[in-house]
Protein backbone atom coordinates (compact mmCIF):
# COMPACT_ATOMS: atom_id res chain seq x y z
CA UNK A 1 0.00 0.00 0.00
CA UNK A 2 2.59 2.53 1.08
CA UNK A 3 4.76 2.33 -2.05
CA UNK A 4 1.78 3.04 -4.26
CA UNK A 5 0.76 6.01 -2.15
CA UNK A 6 4.28 7.46 -2.20
CA UNK A 7 4.51 6.97 -5.95
CA UNK A 8 1.17 8.67 -6.45
CA UNK A 9 2.15 11.56 -4.21
CA UNK A 10 5.32 12.19 -6.18
CA UNK A 11 3.90 11.72 -9.64
CA UNK A 12 0.43 13.16 -9.23
CA UNK A 13 0.38 15.71 -6.46
CA UNK A 14 3.53 17.46 -7.59
CA UNK A 15 2.21 17.87 -11.13
CA UNK A 16 -1.09 19.04 -9.71
CA UNK A 17 0.71 21.66 -7.65
CA UNK A 18 2.82 22.78 -10.60
CA UNK A 19 -0.31 22.95 -12.69
CA UNK A 20 -2.03 25.21 -10.21
CA UNK A 21 0.94 27.55 -9.79
CA UNK A 22 1.76 27.78 -13.48
CA UNK A 23 -1.81 28.23 -14.56
CA UNK A 24 -1.82 31.38 -12.44
CA UNK A 25 1.56 32.63 -13.60
CA UNK A 26 3.24 34.43 -16.42
CA UNK A 27 5.88 31.90 -17.34
CA UNK A 28 8.04 30.99 -20.33
CA UNK A 29 10.81 28.42 -20.80
CA UNK A 30 13.27 31.03 -19.54
CA UNK A 31 11.43 31.91 -16.33
CA UNK A 32 10.30 28.40 -15.44
CA UNK A 33 11.96 28.37 -12.04
CA UNK A 34 10.64 31.79 -11.03
CA UNK A 35 7.10 32.17 -12.29
CA UNK A 36 5.39 35.49 -11.73
CA UNK A 37 1.91 35.16 -10.35
CA UNK A 38 -0.64 36.95 -12.51
CA UNK A 39 -3.89 35.52 -11.21
CA UNK A 40 -6.50 34.26 -13.60
CA UNK A 41 -5.18 36.01 -16.68
CA UNK A 42 -4.12 32.76 -18.39
CA UNK A 43 -7.58 31.34 -18.03
CA UNK A 44 -9.02 34.50 -19.52
CA UNK A 45 -6.65 34.30 -22.46
CA UNK A 46 -7.48 30.67 -23.08
CA UNK A 47 -11.20 31.31 -22.85
CA UNK A 48 -11.11 34.07 -25.45
CA UNK A 49 -8.86 32.08 -27.78
CA UNK A 50 -11.01 30.93 -30.71
CA UNK A 51 -8.55 28.07 -31.32
CA UNK A 52 -9.27 26.70 -27.86
CA UNK A 53 -12.98 26.59 -28.59
CA UNK A 54 -12.41 25.12 -32.03
CA UNK A 55 -10.26 22.40 -30.43
CA UNK A 56 -12.89 21.75 -27.75
CA UNK A 57 -15.57 21.46 -30.39
CA UNK A 58 -13.38 19.08 -32.39
CA UNK A 59 -12.76 16.86 -29.37
CA UNK A 60 -16.37 16.82 -28.26
CA UNK A 61 -17.73 16.07 -31.71
CA UNK A 62 -15.00 13.50 -32.35
CA UNK A 63 -15.61 11.78 -29.01
CA UNK A 64 -19.39 11.58 -29.38
CA UNK A 65 -19.38 10.50 -33.02
CA UNK A 66 -16.70 7.84 -32.70
CA UNK A 67 -18.22 6.44 -29.49
CA UNK A 68 -21.68 6.13 -31.01
CA UNK A 69 -20.47 4.68 -34.32
CA UNK A 70 -18.03 2.26 -32.69
CA UNK A 71 -20.62 0.98 -30.23
CA UNK A 72 -23.37 0.58 -32.86
CA UNK A 73 -21.05 -1.23 -35.23
CA UNK A 74 -19.51 -3.26 -32.42
CA UNK A 75 -22.91 -4.33 -31.13
CA UNK A 76 -24.18 -5.30 -34.56
CA UNK A 77 -21.02 -7.29 -35.29
CA UNK A 78 -20.98 -8.93 -31.87
CA UNK A 79 -24.50 -10.25 -32.29
CA UNK A 80 -24.28 -11.16 -35.95
CA UNK A 81 -20.86 -12.83 -35.71
CA UNK A 82 -21.37 -14.44 -32.31
CA UNK A 83 -22.01 -17.97 -33.71
CA UNK A 84 -18.73 -18.06 -35.61
CA UNK A 85 -16.62 -16.11 -33.11
CA UNK A 86 -17.59 -18.27 -30.14
CA UNK A 87 -16.83 -21.42 -32.12
CA UNK A 88 -13.60 -20.30 -33.81
CA UNK A 89 -11.33 -18.45 -31.38
CA UNK A 90 -8.88 -17.35 -34.05
CA UNK A 91 -11.49 -15.05 -35.61
CA UNK A 92 -11.50 -13.07 -32.37
CA UNK A 93 -7.71 -12.81 -32.53
CA UNK A 94 -7.88 -11.35 -36.02
CA UNK A 95 -10.52 -8.81 -35.03
CA UNK A 96 -8.47 -7.79 -31.98
CA UNK A 97 -5.26 -7.27 -33.94
CA UNK A 98 -5.90 -3.59 -34.80
CA UNK A 99 -6.05 -2.76 -31.07
CA UNK A 100 -2.59 -4.19 -30.50
CA UNK A 101 -0.94 -1.77 -32.90
CA UNK A 102 0.00 1.64 -31.52
CA UNK A 103 -2.56 4.29 -32.47
CA UNK A 104 0.28 6.57 -33.57
CA UNK A 105 1.64 3.79 -35.77
CA UNK A 106 -1.80 3.34 -37.32
CA UNK A 107 -1.86 7.08 -37.98
CA UNK A 108 1.47 6.80 -39.79
CA UNK A 109 0.24 3.77 -41.73
CA UNK A 110 -2.69 5.79 -43.03
CA UNK A 111 -0.27 8.34 -44.41
CA UNK A 112 0.76 5.55 -46.73
CA UNK A 113 -2.74 4.15 -47.29
CA UNK A 114 -4.12 7.55 -48.29
CA UNK A 115 -1.08 8.90 -50.14
CA UNK A 116 -2.10 10.16 -53.56
CA UNK A 117 0.73 8.37 -55.40
CA UNK A 118 1.90 5.52 -53.18
CA UNK A 119 -1.40 4.76 -51.44
CA UNK A 120 -3.54 1.81 -52.53
CA UNK A 121 -6.85 3.45 -51.60
CA UNK A 122 -6.59 6.44 -53.97
CA UNK A 123 -5.10 4.05 -56.55
CA UNK A 124 -8.10 1.73 -56.52
CA UNK A 125 -10.66 4.51 -56.21
CA UNK A 126 -9.18 6.21 -59.27
CA UNK A 127 -9.03 2.90 -61.10
CA UNK A 128 -12.64 2.00 -60.39
CA UNK A 129 -14.40 5.36 -60.16
CA UNK A 130 -12.06 7.66 -62.05
CA UNK A 131 -11.57 9.94 -59.07
CA UNK A 132 -10.37 9.92 -55.48
CA UNK A 133 -11.23 12.50 -52.81
CA UNK A 134 -8.56 14.53 -51.03
CA UNK A 135 -8.89 12.64 -47.77
CA UNK A 136 -6.86 15.04 -45.68
CA UNK A 137 -7.93 18.48 -46.89
CA UNK A 138 -9.69 20.83 -44.51
CA UNK A 139 -13.19 19.63 -45.42
CA UNK A 140 -12.59 15.89 -45.33
CA UNK A 141 -9.89 15.46 -42.69
CA UNK A 142 -12.34 15.29 -39.80
CA UNK A 143 -14.34 12.48 -41.35
CA UNK A 144 -11.23 10.65 -42.47
CA UNK A 145 -10.01 10.70 -38.87
CA UNK A 146 -13.38 9.50 -37.60
CA UNK A 147 -13.16 6.51 -39.94
CA UNK A 148 -9.55 5.83 -38.91
CA UNK A 149 -10.48 5.87 -35.23
CA UNK A 150 -13.63 3.81 -35.74
CA UNK A 151 -11.83 1.12 -37.72
CA UNK A 152 -9.17 0.74 -35.06
CA UNK A 153 -11.39 0.81 -31.96
CA UNK A 154 -14.66 -0.82 -32.99
CA UNK A 155 -12.97 -4.09 -31.96
CA UNK A 156 -12.92 -2.83 -28.36
CA UNK A 157 -16.69 -2.32 -28.32
CA UNK A 158 -17.11 -5.57 -30.21
CA UNK A 159 -15.12 -7.43 -27.57
CA UNK A 160 -17.13 -6.05 -24.64
CA UNK A 161 -20.43 -6.79 -26.38
CA UNK A 162 -19.34 -10.25 -27.45
CA UNK A 163 -18.60 -11.22 -23.86
CA UNK A 164 -21.84 -9.66 -22.59
CA UNK A 165 -23.86 -11.32 -25.33
CA UNK A 166 -22.60 -14.85 -24.83
CA UNK A 167 -23.06 -14.56 -21.07
CA UNK A 168 -26.82 -14.10 -21.46
CA UNK A 169 -28.18 -17.48 -20.25
CA UNK A 170 -29.41 -19.50 -23.21
CA UNK A 171 -32.52 -20.60 -21.26
CA UNK A 172 -33.85 -17.06 -21.48
CA UNK A 173 -33.59 -17.06 -25.24
CA UNK A 174 -35.05 -20.55 -25.48
CA UNK A 175 -38.00 -19.60 -23.31
CA UNK A 176 -38.68 -16.56 -25.46
CA UNK A 177 -38.40 -18.63 -28.63
CA UNK A 178 -40.86 -21.08 -27.09
CA UNK A 179 -43.30 -18.19 -26.78
CA UNK A 180 -42.81 -17.59 -30.52
CA UNK A 181 -41.08 -14.28 -30.00
CA UNK A 182 -39.33 -13.18 -33.19
CA UNK A 183 -35.54 -12.79 -33.19
CA UNK A 184 -36.03 -9.05 -33.53
CA UNK A 185 -38.32 -8.94 -30.54
CA UNK A 186 -35.96 -11.05 -28.45
CA UNK A 187 -33.22 -8.57 -29.27
CA UNK A 188 -35.21 -5.47 -28.33
CA UNK A 189 -37.06 -6.83 -25.33
CA UNK A 190 -34.54 -9.18 -23.77
CA UNK A 191 -31.00 -9.00 -25.08
CA UNK A 192 -30.65 -5.25 -25.39
CA UNK A 193 -31.96 -4.50 -21.87
CA UNK A 194 -29.66 -7.17 -20.43
CA UNK A 195 -26.66 -5.58 -22.11
CA UNK A 196 -27.57 -2.03 -21.10
CA UNK A 197 -24.84 -1.69 -18.48
CA UNK A 198 -22.15 -2.92 -20.88
CA UNK A 199 -23.37 -0.53 -23.56
CA UNK A 200 -23.17 2.40 -21.15
CA UNK A 201 -19.63 1.45 -20.13
CA UNK A 202 -18.47 0.94 -23.71
CA UNK A 203 -19.94 4.30 -24.75
CA UNK A 204 -18.27 5.97 -21.78
CA UNK A 205 -14.82 4.51 -22.39
CA UNK A 206 -14.91 5.13 -26.12
CA UNK A 207 -16.11 8.70 -25.61
CA UNK A 208 -13.29 9.44 -23.17
CA UNK A 209 -10.69 7.99 -25.51
CA UNK A 210 -12.12 9.88 -28.46
CA UNK A 211 -12.38 13.11 -26.52
CA UNK A 212 -8.74 13.08 -25.45
CA UNK A 213 -7.49 11.80 -28.81
CA UNK A 214 -3.90 12.67 -29.69
CA UNK A 215 -1.77 9.86 -31.15
CA UNK A 216 -3.39 8.90 -34.44
CA UNK A 217 -4.55 12.43 -35.26
CA UNK A 218 -1.16 13.94 -34.56
CA UNK A 219 0.70 11.21 -36.45
CA UNK A 220 -1.58 11.47 -39.47
CA UNK A 221 -2.21 15.18 -39.86
CA UNK A 222 -0.48 17.04 -37.05
CA UNK A 223 -2.76 19.94 -36.31
CA UNK A 224 -2.74 20.20 -40.08
CA UNK A 225 -5.42 20.60 -42.67
CA UNK A 226 -5.74 24.27 -41.79
CA UNK A 227 -6.03 23.59 -38.07
CA UNK A 228 -9.19 21.62 -38.74
CA UNK A 229 -7.89 18.58 -36.90
CA UNK A 230 -6.68 20.18 -33.69
CA UNK A 231 -8.02 18.24 -30.71
CA UNK A 232 -7.78 19.63 -27.18
CA UNK A 233 -4.79 17.42 -26.42
CA UNK A 234 -3.05 18.71 -29.53
CA UNK A 235 -3.96 22.30 -28.64
CA UNK A 236 -2.27 21.91 -25.27
CA UNK A 237 0.76 20.21 -26.76
CA UNK A 238 1.12 22.92 -29.41
CA UNK A 239 0.74 25.88 -27.11
CA UNK A 240 3.35 24.37 -24.81
CA UNK A 241 6.03 23.33 -27.29
CA UNK A 242 5.48 25.50 -30.31
CA UNK A 243 4.12 28.62 -28.68
CA UNK A 244 6.09 28.40 -25.44
CA UNK A 245 3.02 29.85 -23.73
CA UNK A 246 3.37 27.61 -20.72
CA UNK A 247 0.90 29.44 -18.53
CA UNK A 248 -1.79 29.22 -21.17
CA UNK A 249 -1.03 25.62 -21.99
CA UNK A 250 -1.28 24.68 -18.34
CA UNK A 251 -4.46 26.70 -17.89
CA UNK A 252 -5.97 24.88 -20.85
CA UNK A 253 -4.96 21.52 -19.43
CA UNK A 254 -6.46 22.49 -16.07
CA UNK A 255 -9.71 23.27 -17.86
CA UNK A 256 -9.52 19.94 -19.64
CA UNK A 257 -8.92 18.20 -16.33
CA UNK A 258 -11.92 19.98 -14.84
CA UNK A 259 -14.05 18.97 -17.80
CA UNK A 260 -13.04 15.33 -17.45
CA UNK A 261 -13.82 15.44 -13.72
CA UNK A 262 -17.28 16.79 -14.48
CA UNK A 263 -17.79 14.06 -17.07
CA UNK A 264 -16.55 11.38 -14.67
CA UNK A 265 -18.71 12.59 -11.85
CA UNK A 266 -21.70 12.87 -14.14
CA UNK A 267 -21.07 9.39 -15.42
CA UNK A 268 -20.79 7.97 -11.91
CA UNK A 269 -23.99 9.74 -10.87
CA UNK A 270 -25.83 8.39 -13.88
CA UNK A 271 -24.47 4.95 -13.16
CA UNK A 272 -25.68 4.94 -9.55
CA UNK A 273 -29.06 6.33 -10.64
CA UNK A 274 -29.45 3.49 -13.09
CA UNK A 275 -28.38 1.08 -10.39
CA UNK A 276 -30.96 2.43 -7.98
CA UNK A 277 -33.69 2.20 -10.54
CA UNK A 278 -32.74 -1.37 -11.25
CA UNK A 279 -32.75 -2.16 -7.53
CA UNK A 280 -36.19 -0.55 -7.19
CA UNK A 281 -37.63 -2.47 -10.12
CA UNK B 1 -26.84 -17.74 -43.11
CA UNK B 2 -23.42 -18.85 -41.87
CA UNK B 3 -21.92 -18.05 -45.26
CA UNK B 4 -23.20 -14.52 -44.85
CA UNK B 5 -21.60 -14.33 -41.40
CA UNK B 6 -18.25 -15.41 -42.81
CA UNK B 7 -18.52 -12.80 -45.55
CA UNK B 8 -19.25 -10.07 -43.00
CA UNK B 9 -16.38 -11.31 -40.86
CA UNK B 10 -14.00 -11.22 -43.82
CA UNK B 11 -15.04 -7.67 -44.75
CA UNK B 12 -14.76 -6.42 -41.17
CA UNK B 13 -11.40 -8.10 -40.63
CA UNK B 14 -10.08 -6.73 -43.92
CA UNK B 15 -11.30 -3.17 -43.26
CA UNK B 16 -10.06 -3.02 -39.67
CA UNK B 17 -6.66 -4.48 -40.51
CA UNK B 18 -6.36 -2.58 -43.79
CA UNK B 19 -3.54 -0.21 -42.71
CA UNK B 20 -1.51 -3.13 -41.36
CA UNK B 21 -2.08 -5.17 -44.53
CA UNK B 22 -1.09 -2.27 -46.78
CA UNK B 23 2.02 -1.53 -44.74
CA UNK B 24 3.05 -5.18 -44.67
CA UNK B 25 2.68 -5.46 -48.44
CA UNK B 26 4.49 -2.20 -49.13
CA UNK B 27 7.39 -3.24 -46.92
CA UNK B 28 8.14 -6.04 -49.37
CA UNK B 29 8.03 -3.83 -52.46
CA UNK B 30 11.04 -2.25 -54.08
CA UNK B 31 11.18 1.54 -54.53
CA UNK B 32 10.50 1.35 -58.25
CA UNK B 33 7.54 -0.93 -57.82
CA UNK B 34 5.98 1.38 -55.20
CA UNK B 35 6.15 4.24 -57.70
CA UNK B 36 4.61 2.22 -60.50
CA UNK B 37 2.25 -0.10 -58.67
CA UNK B 38 0.52 1.15 -55.51
CA UNK B 39 -1.89 -1.82 -55.58
CA UNK B 40 -2.08 -4.72 -53.15
CA UNK B 41 -0.40 -7.33 -55.34
CA UNK B 42 3.38 -7.54 -55.31
CA UNK B 43 5.15 -8.30 -58.57
CA UNK B 44 8.72 -8.65 -57.31
CA UNK B 45 8.86 -9.20 -53.55
CA UNK B 46 12.10 -8.09 -51.91
CA UNK B 47 13.70 -7.89 -48.47
CA UNK B 48 15.71 -4.86 -49.48
CA UNK B 49 13.74 -2.48 -47.23
CA UNK B 50 14.30 -4.61 -44.14
CA UNK B 51 17.94 -5.06 -45.06
CA UNK B 52 18.35 -1.31 -45.36
CA UNK B 53 16.62 -0.56 -42.05
CA UNK B 54 18.58 -3.22 -40.18
CA UNK B 55 22.01 -2.51 -41.65
CA UNK B 56 22.11 1.21 -42.41
CA UNK B 57 21.88 2.77 -38.97
CA UNK B 58 23.93 5.87 -39.71
CA UNK B 59 21.00 8.31 -39.67
CA UNK B 60 18.32 6.52 -37.69
CA UNK B 61 19.16 3.58 -35.50
CA UNK B 62 16.21 1.24 -35.36
CA UNK B 63 17.95 -0.97 -32.78
CA UNK B 64 18.20 1.96 -30.39
CA UNK B 65 14.49 2.76 -30.78
CA UNK B 66 13.47 -0.85 -30.25
CA UNK B 67 15.75 -1.17 -27.24
CA UNK B 68 14.43 2.07 -25.74
CA UNK B 69 10.86 0.86 -26.18
CA UNK B 70 11.70 -2.50 -24.65
CA UNK B 71 13.45 -1.10 -21.59
CA UNK B 72 10.89 1.64 -20.93
CA UNK B 73 7.96 -0.74 -21.43
CA UNK B 74 9.56 -3.31 -19.11
CA UNK B 75 10.01 -0.68 -16.40
CA UNK B 76 6.49 0.58 -16.97
CA UNK B 77 4.85 -2.82 -16.72
CA UNK B 78 6.97 -4.39 -13.96
CA UNK B 79 7.00 -1.36 -11.68
CA UNK B 80 3.24 -0.97 -12.04
CA UNK B 81 2.81 -4.53 -10.80
CA UNK B 82 5.29 -4.09 -7.94
CA UNK B 83 3.23 -1.13 -6.79
CA UNK B 84 -0.24 -2.54 -7.34
CA UNK B 85 0.09 -6.12 -6.04
CA UNK B 86 0.77 -5.08 -2.41
CA UNK B 87 -1.76 -2.27 -2.67
CA UNK B 88 -4.39 -4.60 -4.08
CA UNK B 89 -3.71 -7.09 -1.29
CA UNK B 90 -4.20 -4.38 1.33
CA UNK B 91 -7.33 -3.11 -0.38
CA UNK B 92 -8.93 -6.54 -0.56
CA UNK B 93 -7.90 -7.91 2.82
CA UNK B 94 -8.01 -4.84 5.07
CA UNK B 95 -10.30 -2.58 3.08
CA UNK B 96 -7.77 0.23 3.44
CA UNK B 97 -7.96 2.68 0.55
CA UNK B 98 -11.09 1.07 -0.82
CA UNK B 99 -13.07 4.27 -0.58
CA UNK B 100 -10.61 6.80 -1.90
CA UNK B 101 -7.37 5.37 -3.22
CA UNK B 102 -8.94 2.69 -5.41
CA UNK B 103 -11.41 4.97 -7.19
CA UNK B 104 -8.71 7.64 -7.53
CA UNK B 105 -6.35 5.29 -9.34
CA UNK B 106 -9.10 3.59 -11.34
CA UNK B 107 -10.38 6.94 -12.57
CA UNK B 108 -6.93 7.97 -13.73
CA UNK B 109 -7.73 5.99 -16.83
CA UNK B 110 -10.28 8.61 -17.79
CA UNK B 111 -8.04 11.64 -17.34
CA UNK B 112 -6.44 12.94 -20.53
CA UNK B 113 -2.73 12.16 -20.21
CA UNK B 114 -1.68 15.48 -21.67
CA UNK B 115 -2.81 17.11 -18.42
CA UNK B 116 0.19 15.58 -16.64
CA UNK B 117 2.60 16.03 -19.48
CA UNK B 118 3.65 19.64 -18.89
CA UNK B 119 4.32 19.48 -15.13
CA UNK B 120 6.10 16.16 -15.56
CA UNK B 121 8.25 17.76 -18.22
CA UNK B 122 9.25 20.46 -15.71
CA UNK B 123 9.83 17.92 -12.98
CA UNK B 124 11.96 15.73 -15.22
CA UNK B 125 13.98 18.67 -16.40
CA UNK B 126 14.66 19.55 -12.79
CA UNK B 127 15.86 16.08 -11.75
CA UNK B 128 17.55 15.24 -15.05
CA UNK B 129 15.17 12.51 -16.16
CA UNK B 130 14.31 14.11 -19.49
CA UNK B 131 15.27 11.94 -22.43
CA UNK B 132 16.06 8.89 -20.30
CA UNK B 133 14.56 5.41 -20.49
CA UNK B 134 14.03 5.41 -16.74
CA UNK B 135 12.05 8.65 -16.95
CA UNK B 136 9.88 7.33 -19.75
CA UNK B 137 9.42 4.05 -17.86
CA UNK B 138 8.24 5.90 -14.76
CA UNK B 139 5.60 7.72 -16.78
CA UNK B 140 4.50 4.50 -18.42
CA UNK B 141 4.04 3.12 -14.92
CA UNK B 142 1.44 5.81 -14.26
CA UNK B 143 -0.27 4.93 -17.51
CA UNK B 144 -0.45 1.28 -16.46
CA UNK B 145 -1.51 1.77 -12.84
CA UNK B 146 -5.32 1.91 -13.25
CA UNK B 147 -5.84 -1.30 -15.19
CA UNK B 148 -3.09 -3.09 -13.29
CA UNK B 149 -4.65 -2.22 -9.94
CA UNK B 150 -8.12 -3.27 -11.07
CA UNK B 151 -6.87 -6.57 -12.39
CA UNK B 152 -4.87 -7.29 -9.22
CA UNK B 153 -7.80 -6.41 -6.97
CA UNK B 154 -10.03 -8.74 -8.98
CA UNK B 155 -7.47 -11.54 -8.86
CA UNK B 156 -6.87 -11.28 -5.11
CA UNK B 157 -10.57 -10.98 -4.38
CA UNK B 158 -11.12 -14.24 -6.27
CA UNK B 159 -8.46 -15.97 -4.18
CA UNK B 160 -9.73 -18.10 -1.28
CA UNK B 161 -9.07 -16.14 1.92
CA UNK B 162 -8.32 -19.11 4.18
CA UNK B 163 -4.88 -19.73 2.74
CA UNK B 164 -3.23 -16.46 3.65
CA UNK B 165 -5.42 -16.29 6.75
CA UNK B 166 -3.64 -19.43 7.97
CA UNK B 167 -0.27 -17.92 7.19
CA UNK B 168 -1.14 -14.82 9.12
CA UNK B 169 -2.10 -17.01 12.09
CA UNK B 170 1.42 -18.39 11.93
CA UNK B 171 2.70 -14.82 12.26
CA UNK B 172 4.14 -14.66 8.76
CA UNK B 173 4.96 -11.08 7.76
CA UNK B 174 2.95 -9.34 5.06
CA UNK B 175 5.90 -9.35 2.68
CA UNK B 176 6.47 -13.07 3.10
CA UNK B 177 2.78 -13.79 2.60
CA UNK B 178 2.77 -11.72 -0.56
CA UNK B 179 5.84 -13.37 -1.99
CA UNK B 180 5.31 -16.96 -0.92
CA UNK B 181 1.55 -17.36 -0.94
CA UNK B 182 -0.28 -14.66 -2.84
CA UNK B 183 2.06 -14.26 -5.80
CA UNK B 184 1.99 -17.91 -6.93
CA UNK B 185 -1.79 -18.01 -6.64
CA UNK B 186 -2.38 -14.94 -8.78
CA UNK B 187 0.39 -15.69 -11.26
CA UNK B 188 -1.93 -16.06 -14.30
CA UNK B 189 -3.47 -12.64 -13.62
CA UNK B 190 -0.01 -11.15 -13.11
CA UNK B 191 1.18 -12.55 -16.44
CA UNK B 192 -1.85 -11.09 -18.19
CA UNK B 193 -1.47 -7.72 -16.50
CA UNK B 194 2.23 -7.68 -17.33
CA UNK B 195 1.62 -8.47 -20.99
CA UNK B 196 -1.17 -5.99 -21.31
CA UNK B 197 0.90 -3.35 -19.54
CA UNK B 198 3.85 -4.05 -21.79
CA UNK B 199 1.69 -3.65 -24.90
CA UNK B 200 0.15 -0.43 -23.59
CA UNK B 201 3.54 0.98 -22.65
CA UNK B 202 5.13 -0.02 -25.93
CA UNK B 203 2.33 1.69 -27.85
CA UNK B 204 2.42 4.93 -25.87
CA UNK B 205 3.25 7.96 -28.00
CA UNK B 206 2.50 11.30 -26.35
CA UNK B 207 5.08 11.08 -23.56
CA UNK B 208 7.67 9.61 -25.88
CA UNK B 209 7.13 12.62 -28.10
CA UNK B 210 7.32 15.16 -25.28
CA UNK B 211 9.92 13.74 -22.93
CA UNK B 212 12.51 12.26 -25.26
CA UNK B 213 14.60 13.90 -27.95
CA UNK B 214 17.66 11.79 -28.85
CA UNK B 215 18.80 9.14 -26.42
CA UNK B 216 15.59 7.51 -25.20
CA UNK B 217 13.32 7.86 -28.25
CA UNK B 218 10.88 4.91 -28.38
CA UNK B 219 9.98 3.26 -31.66
CA UNK B 220 6.52 4.85 -31.87
CA UNK B 221 8.22 8.24 -32.11
CA UNK B 222 11.28 6.99 -33.99
CA UNK B 223 9.09 5.57 -36.75
CA UNK B 224 7.85 9.05 -37.61
CA UNK B 225 11.45 10.20 -38.18
CA UNK B 226 11.56 8.00 -41.25
CA UNK B 227 8.76 10.06 -42.75
CA UNK B 228 10.52 13.36 -42.48
CA UNK B 229 13.80 11.86 -43.66
CA UNK B 230 16.17 13.41 -46.20
CA UNK B 231 14.51 15.98 -48.47
CA UNK B 232 12.42 14.73 -51.34
CA UNK B 233 9.73 12.14 -50.93
CA UNK B 234 9.24 9.62 -48.19
CA UNK B 235 10.89 6.27 -48.81
CA UNK B 236 7.69 4.33 -48.39
CA UNK B 237 9.26 0.89 -48.48
CA UNK B 238 11.75 1.69 -45.74
CA UNK B 239 9.15 3.50 -43.65
CA UNK B 240 6.82 0.51 -43.99
CA UNK B 241 9.51 -1.91 -42.85
CA UNK B 242 10.13 0.28 -39.80
CA UNK B 243 6.43 0.40 -38.94
CA UNK B 244 6.11 -3.37 -39.24
CA UNK B 245 9.13 -3.92 -37.00
CA UNK B 246 7.72 -1.46 -34.45
CA UNK B 247 4.24 -2.95 -34.51
CA UNK B 248 5.35 -6.58 -34.39
CA UNK B 249 6.25 -7.06 -30.70
CA UNK B 250 2.92 -5.90 -29.23
CA UNK B 251 0.97 -7.65 -32.00
CA UNK B 252 2.73 -10.97 -31.35
CA UNK B 253 2.30 -10.63 -27.58
CA UNK B 254 -1.35 -9.78 -28.03
CA UNK B 255 -1.97 -12.77 -30.27
CA UNK B 256 -0.23 -15.07 -27.78
CA UNK B 257 -2.49 -14.16 -24.92
CA UNK B 258 -5.60 -12.78 -26.58
CA UNK B 259 -7.81 -15.29 -24.78
CA UNK B 260 -6.77 -14.04 -21.36
CA UNK B 261 -6.90 -10.45 -22.61
CA UNK B 262 -10.51 -10.93 -23.63
CA UNK B 263 -11.41 -11.82 -20.07
CA UNK B 264 -9.31 -9.27 -18.23
CA UNK B 265 -9.99 -6.33 -20.51
CA UNK B 266 -13.68 -6.79 -20.03
CA UNK B 267 -13.27 -7.36 -16.30
CA UNK B 268 -11.31 -4.13 -16.02
CA UNK B 269 -13.82 -2.27 -18.14
CA UNK B 270 -16.91 -3.59 -16.42
CA UNK B 271 -15.68 -3.03 -12.88
CA UNK B 272 -14.20 0.37 -13.67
Amino acid sequence: MTPLVVFLLVFLSFPALVNIVYSLSDVTFQTMRAPEIVGLRNFGEVLIDPEFWAASWFSLRFGVLTAVIECSLGLALAIFLSPIVSRHGWTMAILMLPMMVAASMVGLMYRLVLHEFAGPLPHYLTLWFGTSPAFLDANNAFWTLVVVEVLQWTPFAFLLFHVAYISIPSEIREAAAMDRASAWKIFWRIELPMMKATIAIALGIRFIDGFRVFDNVFALTGAGAGGSTMSLSIYIYQSFFKGGQIGQAVAASALLFLASLVLLYGGALLHSRLGQRRAAA
Amino acid sequence: MNVLRWIVFAIAAFAMNFPVIVTLITSFKGAREIAMNPGLLIQAPTFANYAKVLTDTSRFNIYAYLLNSTVAALIGSVLALLLTVPAAYAIVRTGAGRRHLFPLVANLRAVPLVVFAIPLYMMFQFVGLLDTRLGLGLILTIVNLPLSLMMMVNAIADMPGEIDEAARMDRAGAFVILRRIVSPLIRPAVVTAFTFGFITAWNEYLFGLMLTTREAVPVTVGASFFFSASGGGVQWGVASAVMILGALPPAVLGMLIYKQLTGSMTAGAVKG
